[in-house]
């Protein structure tokens, strides 16, 4: 009897769970959707009306329609420093995780000390300085500026989660293939990399998502007569347009869309990232 | 040795020919070489650090104690300020509130984003149809643009046609729209729980891995000798998950005291400053009013602070500066 009551009551329980759990996440979604239905809106919808309604009545596309005329540049801009920023985090983070993981220098204690006070930096901090410097070096409004300030939230984060993967690695299969005749560099090309591609592809999301969601940057290093990421152009929008809500949630869908499609797509190496960045203790 | 000409003899490291050479090595170039490539390997990494976190800290200390002006920007260099821009900048009422509200701000943040991310995990490892999918979703708030977030709330938060408003006179719980934005108590609610909704996932994702890692087998023991559902959460699965919430809370007071992108999206540091944080008045006297001296100087106390977690972060990942994984 009492064995049967209690397996009653672990499935209310857990039936419980369940409905506290998806409330929960129903809530945290609830924003996206509102931005959702906000860029089907017009605006007399949304401001003529006293009231917010959860469940529109009418759909309209005029909001994606004059966003796509007048931001596609920007999200082609946004795209271009998104994948910038991840090839230029690749180039220097797999050829220093490689080396850090596999040769012992006086400096290793150093260099990976000085990553993990790296990532405490604020941005801040980097983009008053890195402003002036790059005056001087003409850097300022241009793509290699933005990608390389960019790169500095990405970096760090990378070189150190893509080492502690390689030290994972099997050494023996690597000591083999030397033994075997391979040259240190053709271990390196075909079995480090092959083997560390999971983690290669987790920090170039990440390293993406950077690049595409940096705001701080673009801020400060860019005027706005060059070119412009979408971030960037969805503040001046509220800035300049602040009635105009229909249009500036349709250019946040599209802000949005990468993390999104990212997270159906590649959700495992999001979610190892997520872990590998913060549980090595 | 024989192999070796003189001309390669005069190549060799020193010690090698005091010591005249292990013998029969053809490969003390290549050595030389090999060791050379390791460098290579690292020289990207070495030169990005300078560039990018070296120089900008280092830079920004000297910018400090110079008295810049937008005439300055021209040059590296500007007049030697002394400590002026410190007396200046931290006797601004703006500015001495902005570094107690970053306080505030981030003991209040970490203090929810642990509480309710623990509860959500708890709640994740009871198994429920649609269980995993609910967790995937969980992910998507800490993956958004942190200015686009802000920009949704400000919409969320409106006066007269914001959804929060309209749940909260819904529920009866207010009688007339609150002034999320004008009211600065009320705007900084909306910056904190803002930022509360982008870091619940961190924690949910982070707490409930460690919780899965907690043996069944010792909560099942526990069970078995009497111990009820809040003893076995709290003489069992909180110490076991300790290293991991240390870490968590850590990382998550280095992201929050930095916090800028939220802050600009949703209020801008108003109304009358009332939302300002000690990134975005450091933003502010830099690029607003082209005071860079000034807000090194208030940049220089935010990094004073966020590297206050450094020798606790570091420790926390102690294995990583070692030779070995974990």
């Amino acid at each position: 009897m009492s064995a049967v009551s209690a397996a009653a009551r672990r499935r209310l329980g857990a039936a419980l769970a369940g409905v506290g759990a998806l409330a929960a996440v129903a809530v945290l979604l609830f924003p996206l959707y509102a931005v959702v239905v906000a860029s089907f809106e017009t605006n007399s919808e949304l401001f003529g009306a006293s009231r917010y309604s959860f469940f529109p009545a009418r759909f309209t596309l005029s909001n994606y329609r004059v966003v796509l005329s007048q931001q596609g540049s920007h999200v082609v801009s946004s795209l271009i420093i998104a994948a910038g920023t991840a090839a230029l985090t690749l180039a220097i983070a797999v050829p220093a995780a490689h080396a850090l993981a596999r040769y012992r220098f006086a400096v290793t204690g150093l260099l990976t000390g000085s990553l993990l006070a790296a990532q405490i930096l604020p941005s801040i901090v980097i983009a008053n300085s890195l402003f002036l410097v790059y005056h001087r070096l003409h850097l300022l409004n241009s793509y290699p500026g933005l990608v390389i300030a960019d790169a500095s939230y990405a970096v760090p984060f990378a070189i150190l989660v893509l080492r502690a993967f390689m030290l994972a690695l099997p050494r023996d299969v690597i000591a083999a293939a030397r033994v075997d005749g391979a040259t240190e560099w053709q271990a390196f090309t075909r079995l480090v990399l092959p083997m560390s591609r999971p983690a290669i592809i987790t920090i170039a999301l990440f390293a993406f998502l950077n690049g595409w969601g940096d705001f701080i940057f673009a801020l400060t290093m860019l005027n706005g007569n060059t070119f412009e990421p979408v971030t960037l152009s969805i503040y001046t929008y509220i800035g300049e347009f602040s009635q105009n809500w229909g249009q500036a949630m349709a250019l946040a869908v599209f802000a949005v869309l990468p993390a999104a499609m990212l997270l159906i797509a590649a959700q495992r190496y999001i979610a190892a990232g997520l872990t590998a960045g913060s549980v090595k203790g | 040795m024989s192999q070796l000409s003189t001309a390669d003899a005069g190549r060799l490291p020193r010690q090698a020919r005091r010591h005249g050479g292990p013998p029969g090595l053809p490969g003390r170039r290549q050595v030389r070489l090999l060791r050379l490539a390791r460098w290579l390997f690292l020289l990207p990494a070495v030169g990005f650090v300078v560039f990018a976190f070296v120089v900008p800290v280092v830079y920004n200390v000297v910018l400090s104690f110079e008295r810049t002006s937008p005439a300055t920007v021209a040059h590296l260099a500007a007049p030697f300020a002394g400590l002026s821009n410190y007396w200046v900048t931290l006797r601004d009422p703006v500015a001495d509130s902005a570094i107690v509200r970053t306080f505030s701000f981030t003991v209040l943040s970490l203090l929810f984003q642990f509480v309710i991310g623990f509860g959500l995990a708890l709640l994740f490892c009871v198994r429920f149809p649609l269980r995993v999918l609910a967790r995937s979703l969980v992910l998507v708030p800490w993956l958004l643009p942190l200015l686009v977030t802000g920009v949704i709330f400000r919409f969320l938060f409106q006066l007269q046609a914001g959804a929060v408003n309209q749940v909260l006179l819904g529920l009866h719980l207010v009688h007339r729209p609150v002034g999320f934005e004008v009211d600065p108590g009320w705007a900084y609610l909306t910056v904190l729980v803002t930022n509360i909704w982008i870091g619940v996932p961190f924690f949910t994702v982070l707490l409930y891995s460690a919780l899965q890692d907690v043996p069944a087998e010792l909560l099942e023991a526990a069970r078995i000798d009497g111990a009820g559902p809040w003893q076995r959460l709290v003489r069992v699965r909180l110490p076991l998950i300790r290293p991991v919430a240390e870490v968590v809370l850590v990382l998550g007071f280095v992201f929050t005291v930095k916090v800028f992108d939220v802050v600009i999206g949703l209020t801008g540091g108003g109304p009358a400053n009332s939302t300002q944080l000690i990134a975005t008045w450091a933003y502010n006297l830099s690029f607003q009013e082209f005071d860079y001296g000034a807000g090194a100087a208030l940049n220089t106390v935010l990094l004073l602070i966020a590297l206050a977690a450094a020798p606790l972060y570091i420790w926390l990942n102690r294995a990583s500066l070692r030779g070995d994984t974990r």
